[in-house]
């Protein structure tokens, strides 16, 4: 071993990481900026739901119902049942978070793996597991979440695991197409005419330079997945009454529409904002990983 | 021509391939039932001596790329063997051995690194898979990189998109190094890069095998870098070896009509000496079902009927060591000009 | 003397984006009609840029130009709408490397060569179809007749090859720019069509611009050749002149680096380093980094264009220094 390596071993020039230089680009983007900082807004709205909130989300009174914006102490007015709309919009982020992310994190690890396996295999793995997708594949999204939950029954967890059900497909497919295209690039090649063995290619060669794109592809489906979970409790198939959640929101004040308008059309707004806050920060994702921009 | 070196000294041969053959079916339909057969590689025998570099060329479809990676089973043959070292591969020498004594370059030095690993991650990942732990195989990469002229302390921490090409394809032959292969591959290792860098990579090549001993395989398109670099030549066409020989034979007295073609076909370097005919008209014909006796006879301005009939298999030429598989060329193959000669 | 065809004085092309690359820093030179220019050089040497320029073909919005481009007496840069594509296609034509990308994969080859003539000419239909089977039998297509009705997928490479010629040369252009037509190709296929553009040149009459990377290729269809480094043009001349005169270091370099006549075993003349990155403008010589005989004066200050004969033109201090003897 020469000296010369040995020397060199303490004073190596570092290049920034990829990830760095991912978050570098990505903080000079000033929309996907903002549509982060929208969302760590609502998680701490939710988190912090207890504190904010000025009512009882729960407490109504038949007395004051229906009350428009700017109502002293109801800011935003009042429900048809007289509870603040304020209150139950700050808590209704948590639950409408929760069931807008949560089956996206789990489809994400478990199509990941199906997606990953089948393209990195190949062969007949990967006709069995991208045919058994392609079934699910054949329903529309909105469908299959409805066909689920109503064979599973109402309930936060069903719901849940419907719309888990609903995402893996299309992050399998993708992952697959990925995964498939890494594989016949030349360094998986030069690592296989080095002798590793599979777990370690998919590890050290094909992971890295897959999980990007399949992440930025399942941050865009957050804002479906909040919408597909709004609409769930819109038909009363996901979170029940009284239990503050903006899809809920949404079908109980839609006989309100002609009474107060504005003040029905806030679950909507919500659910806007957080959607396209999703989807704007996955598409600012998506630049700041593109190494050749 | 170096005038004092012993005139060819057969060297002892370090790779001997013999009857190699790969076919790939077409797939097609709804089924995927089988729409023909590409014969990439059809039955090719060489051998490559131990410390000489066998240059070897053909246009698309001959079947170079697809018997490099034969070599490096990155594919596994249809038929035929390889012996290394005089060791049958899969029998008397594990694949395993194979893969780390033969290493292959490829063509796009952007598509053989790792964009997410560091230089000296990328080539300490083949040593680390066989073994090496992991300081040891850090301080080969530095040694590594240094030796193909990549300072390690400007160069161990870059990522790929940080290196010019030049210094990639260096990098990749140090990968390729890392595991003291007897037998390196280069696949168009030199083709994607600018005129000016790849003679800086070539030099590289040649110091390197005079140092380390190693034996090249050279795939190449460009018949100026393949004269340069190799000790003997094999032209292919079609899946199958039209000529093979020490380089001066086949430069300077191609048996093969393909070869002469290949050869008349490149620029000429002289204003007054254009190219005024085109050696061969027409595209190289598809690899699928190509036609029967010499596959060459559909192109040939001196084929005869026997030649669409037989395959007339490699035959020795005037030189040592020289074999062409034409009909010209033997005696009473039935071919007329062949009869007048004899 | 006539009037040039192509005129270029001081073209400067910069492209803005996340950096500025100044990819062509003060080009010019002259093609008469009947013409054949060689442009050589390396990748990034704004080779390919420069060709582009005469059609107006690099991204509007992203691109600054500066300098005068004449083509037949016509101010390029000042070109808009009807007039700019009538120039295109029209007055010039452009092939490229890849021919997909100038074939339309949805039409036959007929039809598409058909097209352009009755859009650039006024013909009719059938003149256009006329045409289009004169100009396949032109390129040596066999069988033209039944290659008209042919897409271009259905084609071989050197079969499209021919076709994206004919398309070009269907309007019959004054001046053809072809860039790297035939790097993609197989030896024996790229011969034939290096054979039958110079046969074309000669019998359409027109000038053609020729862009490779390849001395050989250069040597093979231009009079002239001029060798571009890092956006600047460092030396012109006549094929004979340059091949086998070299004055500048670089030309010098390149031609040893093709390795024709290379000696076997000794070691190559090969220029060290990388071509420069271009994001600041040239302020002395672009090539003195990795120049193996650079003087004192290289790095500081820009060489000046020396014409050590007629037709010639070598952008370096010593072929200046050579000139004057003592």
């Amino acid at each position: 071993m020469s000296a010369a390596a040995l020397d060199s071993l303490a004073t190596i020039e570092k290049s920034p990481g990829y990830w760095s230089g991912v978050m570098r680009r990505f903080r000079r983007d000033p929309v996907a900026m903002l549509a982060l900082a929208i969302i760590l807004g609502l998680v701490l709205m939710a988190i912090f739901a207890p504190w904010i909130a000025p009512n009882d989300p729960y407490r109504g009174q038949m007395l004051r119902r229906l009350r428009p914006m700017g109502t002293p102490g109801f800011p935003l007015g009042t429900d048809e049942l007289g509870r603040d709309m304020l209150t139950r919009l700050i808590y209704g982020a948590r639950l409408s978070l929760l069931m807008g992310v949560t089956p996206v994190i789990i489809a994400f690890f478990i199509g990941s793996a199906i997606g990953i396996a089948a393209g990195y295999v190949g062969g007949w793995l990967n006709t069995v597991l991208m045919r058994t997708v392609d079934v699910f594949f054949a329903f529309p999204s909105v469908l299959l979440a409805i066909a689920l939950s109503g064979a599973l029954g109402a309930g936060i967890f069903n719901g849940l695991l419907s719309l888990t059900i609903v995402f893996v497909p299309p992050i399998a497919r993708i992952a697959e197409s990925v995964t498939t295209a890494v594989r016949k690039i030349e360094y998986v090649e030069a690592a296989r005419a080095s002798g590793a063995s599979s777990f370690t290619i998919v590890r050290v060669h094909v992971l890295g330079n897959v999980i990007g794109p399949i992440f930025v592809y399942a941050t865009g489906l957050i804002s479906v997945s909040l919408i597909l979970a709004s609409g769930l409790s819109f038909l009363g198939l996901g979170v029940k009454p009284p239990e503050p959640e903006w899809g809920l929101m949404l079908n109980t004040l839609r006989n309100a529409i002609y009474v107060q308008p504005w003040v029905a059309a806030l679950p909507g707004a919500m659910i806007f904002i957080t959607s396209i806050s999703f989807n704007l920060l996955s598409d600012g994702l998506r630049s700041a990983m593109d190494l050749k921009a | 021509m170096n005038a004092s070196a012993p005139i060819p000294r057969p060297p002892k041969p370090l790779l001997t391939v013999t009857g190699l053959t790969k076919h790939f079916a077409l797939k097609g339909g709804l089924f995927g039932q089988s729409r023909g057969v590409v014969r990439a590689v059809d039955d090719i025998s060489f051998e490559v001596g131990e410390g000489e570099t066998l240059g070897i060329v053909g246009e698309s479809g001959c079947g170079k790329s697809t018997t490099a990676r034969l070599l490096v089973d990155l594919i596994s043959p249809d038929s035929g063997d390889i012996q290394l070292g005089g060791k049958l591969v899969g029998s008397e020498l594990p694949i395993r051995e194979l893969r780390r004594q033969v290493q292959m370059v490829f063509q796009d030095s952007y598509a053989s690194l790792n964009p997410r690993l560091t230089m000296e991650d990328a080539i300490s990942f083949g040593p680390m898979v066989n073994g090496m732990a992991r300081n040891a195989a850090v301080r080969l990469a530095h040694d590594l990189l240094a030796r193909v002229g990549l300072e390690p302390r400007r160069f161990a921490g870059r990522y790929p998109h940080e290196l010019s090409g030049g210094q990639r394809q260096r990098v990749n032959i140090a990968r390729a190094l890392a595991f003291s292969p007897k037998v390196v591959v280069l696949d168009e290792a030199v083709s994607a890069l600018d005129k000016s860098v790849e003679a800086q990579v070539l030099n590289l090549l040649t110091d390197l095998k005079a140092e380390l001993g190693l034996t090249y395989v050279f795939i190449s398109h460009d018949l100026n870098v393949v004269r340069y670099m190799s000790d003997r030549v094999m032209v292919m066409y079609l899946g199958q070896v039209a000529e093979v020989g020490p380089v001066d034979a086949i430069y300077g007295a191609p048996a093969h009509p393909y070869s002469r073609a290949l050869l008349a076909a490149m620029p000429s370097m002289d204003p007054d000496r254009r190219t005024m005919e085109a050696p061969l008209a027409g595209d190289p014909p598809n690899p699928i079902n190509p036609p029967p006796g010499c596959r060459f006879h559909t192109r040939c301005r001196f084929a005869d009927a026997v030649c669409s009939m037989s395959d007339p298999g490699l035959y020795t030429m005037g030189t040592p060591g020289h074999l062409a598989a034409c009909h010209l060329h033997i005696p009473a193959s039935g071919h007329k000009a062949a009869e007048l000669a004899a | 003397m006539s009037a040039p065809l192509v005129e270029i004085e001081d073209l400067k092309v910069r492209f803005h984006g996340a950096r500025t690359v100044h990819a062509v820093n003060g080009v010019s030179f002259r093609l008469d009609a009947g013409e054949t220019l060689g442009i050589l050089g390396e990748s990034g040497s704004g080779k390919s840029v420069t060709l582009k320029t005469l059609l107006r073909l690099l991204p509007e919005n992203r691109t600054e130009i500066g300098g005068r481009v004449r083509v037949d007496g016509v101010d390029i840069l000042a070109l808009k709408g009807k007039a700019l594509a009538d120039h295109r296609g029209g007055t010039a034509s452009m092939i490229f490397q890849d021919p997909m990308l100038a074939l339309d994969p949805v039409y036959t080859i007929g039809d598409q060569i058909a097209e352009a003539v009755m859009r650039h000419e006024g013909a009719s239909a059938a003149e256009g179809r006329a045409r289009a089977l004169d100009m396949l039998t032109r390129v040596r297509i066999p069988s033209p007749e039944r290659r008209l009705n042919a897409y271009p997928h259905e084609m071989s490479g050197g079969m499209r090859q021919r076709a994206m010629i004919a398309l070009a040369l269907a309007c019959r252009p004054k001046l053809l720019l072809a860039d790297e037509p035939t790097t993609a190709l197989d030896a024996t296929v790229q011969i034939q069509i290096l054979l039958l553009l110079r046969e074309l040149q000669r019998e359409f009459g027109m000038g053609m611009i020729f862009v490779t990377h390849d001395i050989g290729v250069a040597t093979e269809v231009s009079d002239r050749i001029a060798v571009m480094y890092a956006g600047e043009i460092v030396e012109t001349g006549t094929v004979r002149d340059l091949i086998r005169d070299p004055r500048h270091p670089y030309t010098k370099g390149l031609l040893a680096a093709n390795l024709h006549g290379a000696v076997k075993g000794s070691r190559l003349q090969a220029i060290p380093g990388a071509p420069p990155a271009l994001e600041e403008p040239p302020r002395a010589c672009s090539f003195a980094p990795r120049c193996p005989v650079k003087v004192s004066g290289c790095d500081t200050q820009r060489p000046p264009a020396i014409t050590p004969g007629a037709g010639r033109m070598v952008r370096c201090v010593l072929a200046e220094a050579a000139l004057q003897p003592g």
